[in-house]
């Protein structure tokens, strides 16, 4: 049997695990299984449903909705048709949906519910390729009329008619594909400029997943909980690429709103987060613990250094002395074992922490609480995973060794270069783009780094974004910007200085956190800019800024800092769907701001 | 036949005259507006038609059965639900329990047979069920287990409205769902209205007071002044009356009319 492309990697486990539990979901309360059997029969009906429709090989289709078992059957429908899977981010406003669906040429686009809808019409008529609107939930659209749109059981009833004719047809069609076809389309959110949309084949995943899984190790028995975007690579190898490898279970959240409960519900063995995600939970831990009852403080007071003294002895690999392991057996009874079940992540064996980089602050305090967070580094174009720090070996500050199959150099200028079985076929209709970033085989990553003398790898910063300040120093911001946002008040942090004599920041205060410190203190608000323009909480944010600079070179503190009176949104164009910064939006924005504090009028 | 049918309806408190021969009639699956200035007498009405206040004449036909001499708890069987301008929950207790005493009359069996013969369980789970679905419609899921005293405003105005639902009402009377939202918190329950109305086609009568919301949804509205029906048609149709133009002298008519200065 072929195991060359997803579908038929996917086919393969379907063979093998038949009735067993393949996805949850949490539908009117209550977990409700899908077996990989049900599993596979979505996949094969919407795939000849869309097929019936006109869908060809090599066609597009765009997924443009939350997380829900439909958008992974989509996804493979799409592949073992030949066709390319394309992900839209459900936070798109309209003209960002429009951008993604009209540059890939999607012929159709699958959406989650009315709000998507309401988006894909609005933009419908800059859309030509578009044949059909397909959706999950139909609430609320009885009443259009829109002849495009049609239910997402509409398309599989139309594709089980088909298969109750010709039962072969969906084998036949998954045996035209093949490894080198572009199997999903990814598309980076530029920090600078429109995102492209980077072409990963059937080859690139399977290699990928020859290389990682070893190293990496996922069984069928790991549950995992789904919530991360899934037109984002990282999440799309979480909840399809590794568990198709794996038979592990895809377990889906309620909403984006319930996660925290619903990992509670799961406790998921194999957990993935984003900086900001790991942010919050430590802020959230802290925060908590200032309004916890005295007992529970004391428990937390006591027992917190243990944990921390545990981490570092196994951190630095020393030999951990009988007093610590009792200690901590102790602390894991009585204070850990609470406060990672309170996080979901009682039965966590891997953590990751990608997508963007961490203060190593913010790792250690987990791998203090006795989740040991591996950090990894990749990019879209490689397929996701390059290097990662592997359990029993890890050092904080770095991204870890590369995974098998990857090779690894720096250039001359620090930019990070990559080769392996997994580099992406390009950028759709971007050849200029696609000859740029790959030259004479080697990956250009846009990060720079360096390797330490075990081959580790330290990110410094993307290479856009280094600051040379005035004194002709170089500065990583995103070092100092990772260090701010470990207080729990601060949320955002972009430090400026390019060209400039000294460093200044813009800090976005963490709202929830903040309000409550406020109140605790008797300090009167209403809204967010008031909370922020208020002169006690500055001086609070002073302090904690102080606290930041005291790690850092004197060129690299921060002199100055401003606190902003609104909060950044995709919406207004200052964080690109994954809520990275986009500077340039931002410097434009708030230029008077910025001005003021190098002494400039505003 | 009409659902609901206000007939002559007058109501005084000593010498104020509330209501005065106010008559109505709301087709099954309407959803129907009642619109006016303050004091205009529209949440009396809304009393009159629960039950809460008794009208000193007139009739009002809920199916064709006059309910006027029912206590509220009565007519709300008859499957009339409402909300309230201010918020009326059990602050102390959580989402789920709040929108359960929704079910209180579909409850079967009564306290001996619930504490001694076992006939709690098997009913509760369906009752849960239709919560859920009251949940899953309303897009509360995150808040199930939350004490309702720990919600923000808007959230607990989607609770009441949570429990209205969760009495399967054949009419739903809303007495300012809008009121003290938010623009975001605003569109959100619009829209629950609507959906509301086209997916479980129930008859909906709604007092408000942010124009733009009740021109953009409602099929035919009514206008109330010092408890008199001024005038009643298609949104259209009542903008463009001179008699309702007249009762909101002073309030600049056109822009409050499309929203504009509604805040």
């Amino acid at each position: 049997m072929r195991t060359d492309t997803l579908p038929h990697m996917f086919l393969a486990k379907v063979r093998k695990y038949g009735d067993r539990v393949a996805l949850r979901e949490k539908d009117l309360g209550i977990w409700q299984e899908i077996s990989w059997n049900e599993y596979f029969r979505h996949v094969r009906h919407f795939c000849l449903g869309l097929i019936e429709l006109g869908l060809k090989p090599g066609d597009h289709i765009s997924i443009f909705g939350e997380n829900e078992p439909e958008w992974l059957y989509a996804d493979l429908a799409a592949q073992s048709a030949g066709a390319v899977a394309v992900g839209v981010y459900p936070t798109n406003p309209a003209a960002e949906a429009r951008y993604v669906i009209g540059h890939s040429e999607s012929s159709f686009v699958v959406c989650d519910d009315q709000e998507q809808v309401d988006k894909v019409i609005e933009v419908k008529s800059d859309l030509p390729m578009l044949k059909n609107i397909i959706v999950m939930d139909m609430k609320g659209l009885r009443n259009y009329t829109d002849p495009m749109i049609m239910p997402f059981a509409a398309v599989e009833e139309i594709g089980r008619d088909i298969e109750e004719k010709d039962p072969e047809r969906y084998y036949r069609i998954l045996e035209e594909v093949r490894p080198e076809n572009v199997a999903i389309m990814v598309y980076t959110s530029g920090t600078t400029g429109p995102p492209k949309g980077a072409m990963l084949s059937h080859a690139n995943i399977t290699n990928f997943l020859k290389n990682a899984a070893p190293v990496i190790p996922q069984y069928d028995t790991d549950e995992i909980v789904s919530y991360l975007p899934l037109c984002h690579v990282a999440e799309r190898l979480m909840s399809v690429f590794f568990p198709i490898n794996s038979g592990a279970t895809v377990n889906f959240a309620e909403s984006v709103e319930t996660v925290t409960q619903d990992m509670r519900d799961v406790l998921p063995t194999f957990f993935l987060a984003v900086p900001r995600i790991w942010e919050k939970m430590m802020a959230g831990v802290i925060i908590k613990m200032k309004d916890a009852s005295s007992l529970k403080q004391t428990a937390y007071r006591l027992f917190q250094p243990v944990g921390e003294a545990m981490a570092e002895a196994r951190l630095a690999r020393r030999p951990i002395p009988l007093s610590l392991t009792l200690k901590y057996g102790l602390a894991y009874l009585l204070l850990l074992r609470h406060l990672k079940k309170e996080l979901g992540l009682l039965r966590v064996r891997v953590a990751v922490s990608g997508a963007a980089p961490i203060a190593p602050e913010v790792l250690k305090y987990f791998h203090s609480l006795g989740v040991p967070v591996l950090e990894g580094w990749g990019m879209t174009e490689e397929t996701g995973i390059a290097t990662i720090n592997l359990p029993e070996d890890v050092k904080l500050g770095t991204v870890g060794r590369p995974i098998p199959g990857v090779e690894l150099k720096i250039a001359d200028d620090g930019e990070i270069l990559l080769k392996c079985g997994h580099i992406f076929e390009g950028y759709w209709k971007d050849p200029e783009a696609t000859a740029r970033t790959i030259q004479d085989g080697w990956l250009y990553t846009g990060d720079v780094g360096e390797l330490d003398a075990d081959g580790r790898l330290k990110i410094t910063d993307r290479k856009k974004e280094i600051i040379i300040t005035s004194g002709g120093k170089n500065i990583a911001p995103s070092e100092i910007e990772n260090r701010l946002k470990c207080s729990p008040y601060i949320n955002e942090a972009i430090v400026i200085g390019d060209g400039r004599k000294y460093l200044t920041a813009l800090i976005q205060i963490e709202y929830d956190n903040v309000a409550k410190w406020a109140q605790e203190r008797g300090i009167a608000y209403t809204t967010f800019k008031s909370l922020a323009q208020n002169p006690e909480v500055t001086e609070m944010i002073r302090e904690e800024v102080n606290t930041a600079n005291r790690e850092f070179a004197q060129v690299e503190t921060i002199k100055k800092f401003k606190l902003l009176d609104k909060e950044l949104d995709h919406d207004d164009d200052e964080l690109t769907a994954t809520l990275k910064l986009r500077r340039k939006t931002i410097n434009k924005k708030f230029g008077h701001i910025i001005e003021e504090m190098y002494g400039g009028k505003g | 036949m009409a659902l609901l049918e206000i007939q002559d309806v007058s109501l005084s408190f000593g010498g104020i005259k509330a209501l005065s021969d106010v008559s109505l009639s709301i087709e099954a699956g309407e959803l129907y507006a009642v619109i006016g200035p303050n004091g205009a007498g529209k949440t009396s009405l809304l009393n009159c038609i629960s039950g809460f206040y008794k009208p000193d004449q007139g009739r009002v036909l809920f199916e064709g059965r006059d309910v006027i001499r029912l206590r509220p708890d009565q007519i709300s069987q008859l499957g009339v639900a409402r909300t309230f301008q201010n918020v009326e929950l059990f602050a102390n207790m959580n989402v789920i329990d709040n929108m359960l005493l929704g079910r209180h009359h579909h409850y079967k069996s009564g306290f001996f047979k619930n504490a001694f013969l076992g006939y709690l369980a098997p009913e509760e789970t369906v009752h849960r069920l239709k919560v859920e679905e009251v949940i899953d419609f309303l897009e509360m899921e995150q808040w199930r287990k939350h004490l309702v005293a720990n919600l923000p405003y808007g959230v607990q105005k989607r609770v009441e409205l949570g429990r209205a639902l969760a009495q399967e009402p054949k009419l739903l009377l809303l007495d300012e769902p809008m009121a003290g939202m938010n623009v975001e918190e605003t569109e959100d329950i619009a829209r629950f209205i609507l959906d509301i109305h086209q997916e479980l086609g129930t008859t909906i009568v709604m007092i408000e007071h942010d124009m733009h919301v009740v021109m953009d949804i409602s099929q035919r509205i009514s206008v109330l002044d010092f408890g008199v029906k001024i005038a009643e048609g298609t949104p259209n149709e009542v903008q463009k009356n001179p008699e309702v133009q007249k009762a909101y002298l002073g309030e600049d008519f056109e822009s409050l009319m499309k929203g504009e200065s509604a805040l």
